[in-house]
């Protein structure tokens, strides 16, 4: 037998008050796990949240929003500014616009359906389908003068032409979506020449494929590649060059969003303070982050949250120890004086008496995972519901959803429905981190306990005597 | 050979400077069994702990084997109470958690003994102290007093010292049993030429030592028979 061993069987020596010790620690260690895998959960929620955000900036004219709205539209001296501010990696910009039957041979891929003629069956009015079948973002035909002689006239949803200088990167005031090329190529961020990649439906529904022509603006326009976007709105429009675009639409110049590409998420907030004020009223900026910010804070509190638990029950376990050893050794103060007179060092003594402090806390560790496993989800799912709602006021408070709008409120409140997705997992790192809470209980629960080993002196035994 | 020199040792309390052994002198040569007598209060464990190497003296020297042990340093010491000096208490002080062998190999495990040394010697000093094969693996509340105090002696001769030192070892037992250890310490004295010191009231035991030293208010004379 060595001073461990006879540390572990010391240990057991009162069976009742190590039932009892290791239960207490078992409920505080469990209680710190459960903490930090409900701290691990949250975090990797706030991480994903804040990842699926992006690092970007969204520019449109102020007033505007895709095709609602008025306002000016921006220009590219306005646009070549904002890249020249500090950590921005680079700026996209797109001019939106919308085809008609008079300048445009296109036929859209995407019905009217109910949705497209409400306004006819409400008011007996319709738009000038026939010449036009949508408005132009600034200087087009007034829709009142139509309206002067009412008639039922047929809706056919818009064919959106996007000028970009990004055509691999979908705008989100257009529809957005995942861009994938489906056939042929894509053209450059500079090009002028009259070319476009198409829509997958606009393709099917015109028989357009690469190397196809069409004509847009009155001018013949070469297909050099078709996409998918993965929905519907998306796959009837034509991305086009920006230049060309505003050479055709007689918008010279003209730019009706940009995003701005940030080198780090932590940096969009001071871009977009940047960009506002280089952009003055002429903008709305915004970005997704910020409003991501507040949508998550309920989950940053619950961060807080467990952190101060998961010391508050380290610190618990570290104190029960403490007190434990502390009592042990007072009750125990002959029996060390005995042992240092027949020859052990204060170092063996504190070894035996470490032993039998890292014993409880192991004990209680295996009680504490046990615990941990079982009651982790369970917790971190309440510490969430508890903060559903504060999340729910946050994502409905996000930004227009509408048509042609950015859709960010659609995304936030993606976001806040998320927050009821959380799930603990508790893998080896957690057992072993409960171990290791368990030795680090144990070293601060019997450090206190060593020092007054160490200043029981063996002559105390004998005058106790 | 134990030689103690002029050694005082002193504690203040309050204002006061008490005295506790005063000015002691004496010479034990190796193998003798001397006992030392005196009332209470009068500083008999004060001196068996400077003995002991569990305290250290204000003044004087105590010399074992021709080494001081009032100017070891506290690792030293630790060494010298492990390899020179043999304990046995009034109240045997067991540990009592630990069976009557495990408590004999303790000093032994402290002295660095190799596992199977240790048990071969445990147990060789249990039989030889009287204790039977079942008696060995008891825990200190299972044997009696006597049992128990024939325990502390063989854990007392564990790493063959050159001293023992008794304080009051009989002073727990009945009459019968407490002339049995003190014929076990005398007959030990003897066989292992050990030097035995031991604390005593009992004049009857203090009488039939080699030699019988008397200690009042800290200072010590040659009891003369």
């Amino acid at each position: 037998m060595n001073v461990v061993t006879r540390g572990i069987r010391n240990a057991f020596r009162n069976q009742i008050r190590t039932f009892s010790i290791v239960v207490i620690l078992g409920l505080s260690v469990g209680l710190a796990l459960a903490m930090l895998v409900a701290r691990q959960a949250v975090t990797d929620k706030i991480s994903s949240v804040k990842s699926s955000v992006g690092n970007t900036v969204s520019v449109s004219p102020a007033g505007a929003r895709g095709f609602e709205g008025g306002g000016t539209a921006l220009t590219t001296a306005q646009i070549a500014k904002l890249a020249t501010l500090a950590n921005v990696t680079s700026v996209d910009s797109t001019l939106s616009d919308r085809l008609t039957t008079s300048n445009s041979n296109l036929a859209s891929a995407v019905d009217a359906g109910s949705l497209g003629q409400r306004f006819a069956q409400n008011n007996g009015t319709s738009f000038s389908g026939g010449e036009f079948q949508g408005q132009r973002p600034s200087g087009a035909t007034s829709g009142t003068s139509d309206s002067e002689t009412p008639v039922m006239r047929t809706f056919t949803p818009p064919v959106t032409v996007v000028g970009t200088t990004s055509p691999t990167k979908l705008s989100s005031s257009v529809g957005g979506g995942s861009f994938t090329l489906k056939s042929g190529k894509t053209f450059s961020a500079t090009s002028t020449e009259n070319v476009a990649v198409i829509g997958s439906s606009l393709a099917t529904k015109n028989n357009l494929k690469v190397g196809s022509t069409f004509t847009a603006y009155n001018t013949s326009i070469t297909v050099i590649g078709t996409f998918d976007a993965g929905n519907s709105f998306s796959n009837n429009q034509v991305l086009m060059p920006l230049a060309t675009v505003q050479k055709l639409s007689d918008q010279a110049g003209a730019v009706t969003s940009a995003t701005i590409h940030v080198n780090s998420i932590d940096n969009v907030a001071t871009v977009t303070t940047a960009a506002t004020s280089s952009l003055g009223s002429a903008a709305d900026v915004t970005n997704d982050s910020a409003a991501a910010e507040s949508s998550v804070a309920p989950l940053e509190n619950i961060q807080t949250i467990s952190l101060y638990s998961l010391i508050g029950a380290v610190t618990a376990g570290a104190v029960i120890i403490l007190l434990t050893m502390i009592m042990i050794v007072r009750e125990r103060r002959r029996e060390i004086g005995v042992i240092k007179a027949i020859g052990a060092s204060n170092i063996k003594v504190m070894l035996q008496f470490a032993s039998e402090a890292v014993t409880f806390t192991i004990l209680g560790a295996v009680i504490g995972i046990i615990f941990g496993l079982v009651a982790g989800n369970p917790i971190t799912k309440l510490l969430v519901n508890n903060s559903t709602s504060a999340a729910t006021t946050a994502t409905t408070m996000g930004g227009p959803g509408g048509f042609g709008g950015r859709g960010g409120g659609r995304a936030l409140r993606s976001l806040g429905s998320n927050f009821s997705t959380i799930s603990a997992s508790v893998g080896w790192d957690i057992i072993l981190y409960g171990l290791g809470v368990a030795i680090i209980i144990a070293i601060i629960g019997s450090g206190l306990a060593s020092f007054f080993i160490a200043k029981i002196r063996p002559a105390e035994v004998m005058r106790a005597e | 050979m134990l030689e103690v020199k002029n050694v005082k040792r002193s504690f203040k309390s309050g204002d006061v400077t008490v005295n506790a052994v005063d000015d002691v002198s004496f010479k034990v040569p190796e193998g003798q069994f001397a006992s030392i007598i005196g009332k209470s209060g009068s500083g008999k464990s004060t001196l068996l702990s400077l003995l002991g190497a569990l305290d250290k003296p204000s003044s004087g020297s105590i010399e074992v084997d021709g080494k001081d042990i009032a100017k070891m340093h506290d690792h030293a010491l630790i060494s010298y109470r492990c390899q020179k000096i043999g304990f046995v208490f009034q109240s045997y002080n067991l540990v009592p958690n630990l069976t009557a062998l495990e408590n004999v190999i303790l000093p032994m495990e402290f002295a660095g003994l190799g596992k199977k040394e240790r048990l071969e010697r445990g147990k060789k000093l249990l039989a030889q102290v009287g204790l039977t094969e079942d008696q060995m693996d008891r825990k200190p509340g299972k044997l009696s007093g006597g049992q128990q105090q024939r325990v502390s002696i063989a854990r007392a001769l564990a790493n063959k010292p050159k001293v023992i030192l008794a304080d009051e070892p009989t002073g727990n037992l009945d009459s019968q049993t407490g002339k049995m250890v003190f014929d076990l310490l005398h007959d030990l004295a003897r066989s292992e030429n050990t030097t035995i010191i031991t604390v005593t009231h009992d004049l009857s035991i203090a009488g039939k030592t080699d030699r019988t030293f008397q200690l009042i208010d800290g200072k010590l004379t040659e009891y003369k028979k």
